[in-house]
């Protein structure tokens, strides 16, 4: 019974993390057709943000992971003006290139200021006793929550708000979208700072959880991609099935094998389901997030 | 291709000045080795060998180095710059065929003494690797950014995998696979006949010599296999993949098959790395690695083959250089390279440079050559256009002429949308046939099926009494079905001669295919235009231009999408006319909206509606039912309002 429960609770770990890690790629992907290849570099840089404020400025860890986000979307904005903008309208493979070498320069950058390694923080919230084993409530239950709520507060902001609605349209056909008056430069710019956000967020909620070092992201951003390429077109809900798909199938994996057939596996898992549903989990939805 | 077929074609008979036969042989001779490479590579080559044991071994080291790099961005050349799949996974290829090396080298090389086997080895693991991504990519329809994302995706799980396999438990043979640490002594390149014991690792100068060869010949393979058929049939998939579907072309195949070709280019590069330094570790596979490749072709120029090895030598000697001033920044230096290339040079350097001397000389040859007319071409010296593109139809496998076409009983729902309920139609021997419908009755749809960009699940369509329901249009257009959409799909960056070329099935021996392009062209007026892009063309010369496309592929039906859209009334006239000439030995389709095109055509009308055939009949009886008028006048006053 308590094997079955933490099993559970790994799975749930391993599912809220690839939700999290996903959002912002799939935002700036599903709305924007761009691939952001410095995703990691964001989650990465959310992830010292709350190392550095923790450790050297004493803040508390809730409010640390409450900056994160402002950090990368602040980053996320200057990319997006000196470098994504004069790149729109010409091929997509140009801004994944341009992306790509940002994630470069802000990994070198991050390893002059951080080095290679860091030490890491403690992991809030304590553990929950179930029978003979402990299970950690931040990974087991604080995550999964972060991340339901995270997904039903996208939902609301591109559901309810004006912006959210212009994104959309101008994610649907961004000529008719311009023709209606909307500006699309400042959608661009806030759906990117957006993404970023969420990445920097991911970042900073997995800090107290995984040794933060510069590469953190590279780590990540492999199974942030396959999720978000067997997601679909319904970016909302295309990464929540993918994520529950895939980190269910890596969990289980990895804890009757090891973390290397975990990953292998999921990987599998994606080509196949790349190979038999080109358009994605989510392609015959009818849902549109 | 030869002088002989030349000699016939009236184009070039005109422009090949040289009088005497034997002249002739020789200089097309020349011109065609010069085109597949076969002339100034080997001079180089040659050059560079001699050169080669005079430098320093660093030289030679890092030539050496340089050179296994070079091949790589060759191998991304071709499939990004030639097929224009874009792949990071070129890198991961690179380091698949340097550890599949590593392995088979290290089992074999104390018995047999000899690596020859491990390269082959090397080519045919990554081939392999490159077969199965290539084939779950391309055969599961992934677009081409998802392409590069499952590409890099695939790299760094490599990068991860290969490092976890720390442990003695991940060997094979007597390679233990090291996870960070790597593989070391891997043996050098020790070519010779197995067992023999005369054999030996090569000396520093001689795997230099080695490289230079393997790089040189592997250029020269590639620029061959660019220019063959093979080639144009990439550079189609380049411009417009879906253009190559509806011509016939099996798009997936074709695919697959230059990226297994690049597969192998690229392992045996990392062969030729992994013997260079006796060593391999899964650094081989990170994201700087597969960033390097992508930098090396950017600087160079995506599609000029020289440019792999010019990227390589520019890119790796500011690199190097900037090393010296400071350390270690790597990532730092190719980041900041790959965005400036992108930003300011986004052709690379190579064809930056071509252009600018091009366009200097272009500037001259362009006054003398382009003194055409671009209005649009009449009806009446369209036809026998339409006659010599059809005589090719006279020697093809098909019966000639009209076919069958038929939806049985055709149901198409989109997400919980029903958009088809049910549609039965036959359209059957010579003559034309209408399919109309007010705006949503499913026309567009009833199209996409017909051509098979539409799966159904209930239902069929036939196609000359085969059943074709579940065939992708590559094989419809094979089975005779011509298809020509609303927007005219040529490929942009190819000339007139080479669309054609595309459209006849491009066989170098069919040479009466060949003849009916070269046909074609004169009767069409083209013939100062046939080697010029399609781009330049004016819009209608476009159009005209892809109907003869559509009629070398010798189709039996021909399916037209809105023939009449976006046209003045002059344009329409002529478009009737073409139409009802094509039904004179064509099936032809025709599925509009337009009521005065119909009116036009004579021909018998079959109205959709709301998902079924509401009334098939003649265009006077149809016009005259009250109900359809109901439905027409009434959806459309009710549109108004």
């Amino acid at each position: 019974m308590g094997a079955t429960v933490v099993v559970v609770f790994s799975v749930l770990t391993s599912v809220a993390i690839l939700v999290l890690v996903s959002l912002g790629l799939a935002v700036i992907f599903g709305l924007m057709r761009i691939v952001n290849m410095a995703h990691g570099e964001f989650v990465m840089i959310g992830a010292f943000t709350v190392i550095t404020l923790v450790q050297t400025l004493s803040f508390p860890v809730w409010l640390a992971i409450l900056t994160a986000p402002l950090v990368s979307a602040l980053i996320g904005v200057v990319v997006e003006m000196l470098l994504i903008r004069p790149l729109y309208g010409r091929r997509l493979v140009d801004t994944l290139l341009v992306t790509f070498g940002v994630s470069l320069i802000l990994f070198q950058i991050a390893v002059n200021i951080f080095g290679t390694t860091s030490p890491g923080i403690a992991t809030p919230l304590g553990a929950l006793k179930i029978g003979t084993y402990s299970v950690s409530i931040y990974s087991s239950i604080f995550l999964p929550l972060a991340a339901i709520g995270l997904v039903g507060l996208l939902y609301l902001i591109f559901k309810r708000t004006r912006y959210g609605l212009l994104a959309r349209a101008t994610a649907q056909n961004a000529e008719m979208a311009s023709a209606l008056g909307v500006y699309s430069r400042r959608v661009n710019i806030s759906t990117f700072a957006l993404g970023c956000a969420l990445a920097g967020l991911s970042g900073g909620l997995l800090a107290p959880i995984v040794a933060v070092s510069p590469s953190l992201g590279q780590n990540y951003v492999a199974q942030a991609f396959m999720t978000v390429v067997t997601g679909g077109p319904a970016f909302l809900v295309g990464t929540v099935v993918a994520s529950a798909l895939l980190g269910t199938i890596a969990n289980i994996v990895s804890q009757v094998f090891t973390t290397l057939w975990g990953i292998t596996a999921l990987f599998l898992t994606a080509m196949v389901l790349i190979r038999f549903l080109p358009n994605g989990l989510s392609g015959s939805f009818r849902k549109q997030l | 291709m030869n002088s002989t077929t030349n000699s016939q074609d009236p184009l070039h008979a005109g422009l090949v000045a040289s009088p005497s036969v034997e002249s002739r042989h020789r200089e097309a001779f020349f011109s065609r080795a010069s085109r597949y490479g076969f002339v100034w590579p080997p001079i180089l080559i040659i050059v560079a060998i001699l050169i080669a044991p005079h430098l320093s071994t660093g030289v030679q080291l890092k030539w050496i180095l340089w050179l296994s790099f070079a091949i790589v961005a060759l191998s991304l050349d071709l499939v990004w710059g030639k097929a224009g799949i874009f792949s990071f996974g070129q890198n991961a290829l690179f380091g698949i065929g340097a550890y599949a090396y590593a392995v088979a080298a290290i089992n074999w090389f104390p018995v047999t003494f000899e690596t020859g086997s491990a390269l082959i080895v090397a080519a045919i693991v990554a081939a392999a690797f490159a077969g199965v991504l290539g084939y779950v990519m391309f055969y599961g329809r992934v677009g081409d950014v998802y392409l590069a994302i499952v590409t890099l995706a695939v790299t760094l799980v490599l990068y991860t995998v290969m490092q976890s396999t720390a442990g003695p438990e991940y060997r094979i043979g007597e390679a233990m696979l090291g996870g960070f640490n790597g593989m070391p002594s891997v043996p050098s390149i020790a070519l010779g006949i197995p067992f023999s014991e005369d054999n030996s690792e090569m000396s520093t100068a001689a795997l230099l010599v080695f490289a230079i060869c393997l790089s040189g010949f592997l250029y020269i393979a590639v620029r061959s296999l660019v220019s063959s058929r093979f080639g144009r049939i990439l550079a189609g998939l380049r411009e417009n993949e879906s253009r190559m579907e509806l011509l016939g072309y099996d798009v997936r195949l074709y695919k697959l098959a230059a990226f297994v070709i690049a597969g192998a280019i690229a392992g045996l590069g990392g062969a030729l790395f992994a013997a260079w330094g006796m060593f391999i570790n899964p650094v081989i596979f990170s994201l700087s690695q597969a960033a390097l490749v992508v930098i090396w072709v950017m600087v160079g120029g995506r599609g000029s083959l020289v440019g792999a090895f010019v990227g390589v030598m520019v890119v790796q000697w500011i690199s190097d250089s900037a090393n010296l001033v400071v350390e270690q920044q790597t990532p730092l230096i190719l980041g900041v390279l790959l965005v400036v290339v992108v930003l300011v040079f986004p052709l690379g350097l190579t064809p930056t440079i071509g252009k600018l001397a091009h366009s200097v000389g272009l500037r001259l040859r362009r006054r003398s050559v382009n003194t055409s007319r671009s209005e649009a071409i009449a009806i009446d010296t369209l036809l026998p256009a339409l006659s010599a593109a059809k005589e090719r139809g006279a020697r093809a496998k098909r019966s000639e002429g009209a076919g069958r076409l038929a939806a049985v009983d055709v149901k198409k729902q989109f997400g919980g949308l029903r958009v088809l309920e049910g549609v039965s139609l036959a359209f059957d021997g010579p003559g034309v046939h209408a399919v109309i419908g007010s705006n949503g009755a499913g026309k567009s749809t009833l199209f996409g099926v017909l051509t098979g960009r539409h799966k159904i699940k209930e239902g069929g369509v036939e196609l000359n009494g085969c059943v074709v329901t579940d065939l992708p249009t590559f094989e419809r257009a094979r089975r005779g079905l011509g298809i020509k959409l609303q927007v005219p799909s040529l490929f942009q960056g190819l000339t007139v001669r080479e669309n054609l070329a595309l459209a006849a099935g491009f066989r170098a021996s069919d040479s009466p295919s060949r003849h009916a392009a070269g046909r074609v062209i004169d009767t069409l007026g083209l013939a100062n235009k046939a080697e010029a892009l399609v781009s330049t063309l004016a819009h209608g010369e476009q159009q005209w231009l892809e109907i003869c496309m559509v009629l070398l592929q010798n189709p039996s039906v021909i399916l037209l999408d809105e023939p009449a859209a976006g046209m003045t009334q002059d344009e329409r006239v002529q478009t009737v006319k073409l139409v009802r000439e094509l039904g004179k030995d064509h099936t032809v389709v025709v599925v509009e909206h337009d009521m005065g095109f119909i009116r036009a055509l004579e021909a018998p009308v079959a109205m959709l509606d709301r998902g079924k055939v509401f009334r098939i009949g003649s265009f006077s009886e149809i016009s005259n039912d009250p109900e359809v008028i109901s439905i027409y006048l009434g959806r459309r006053h009710g549109a108004k309002r």
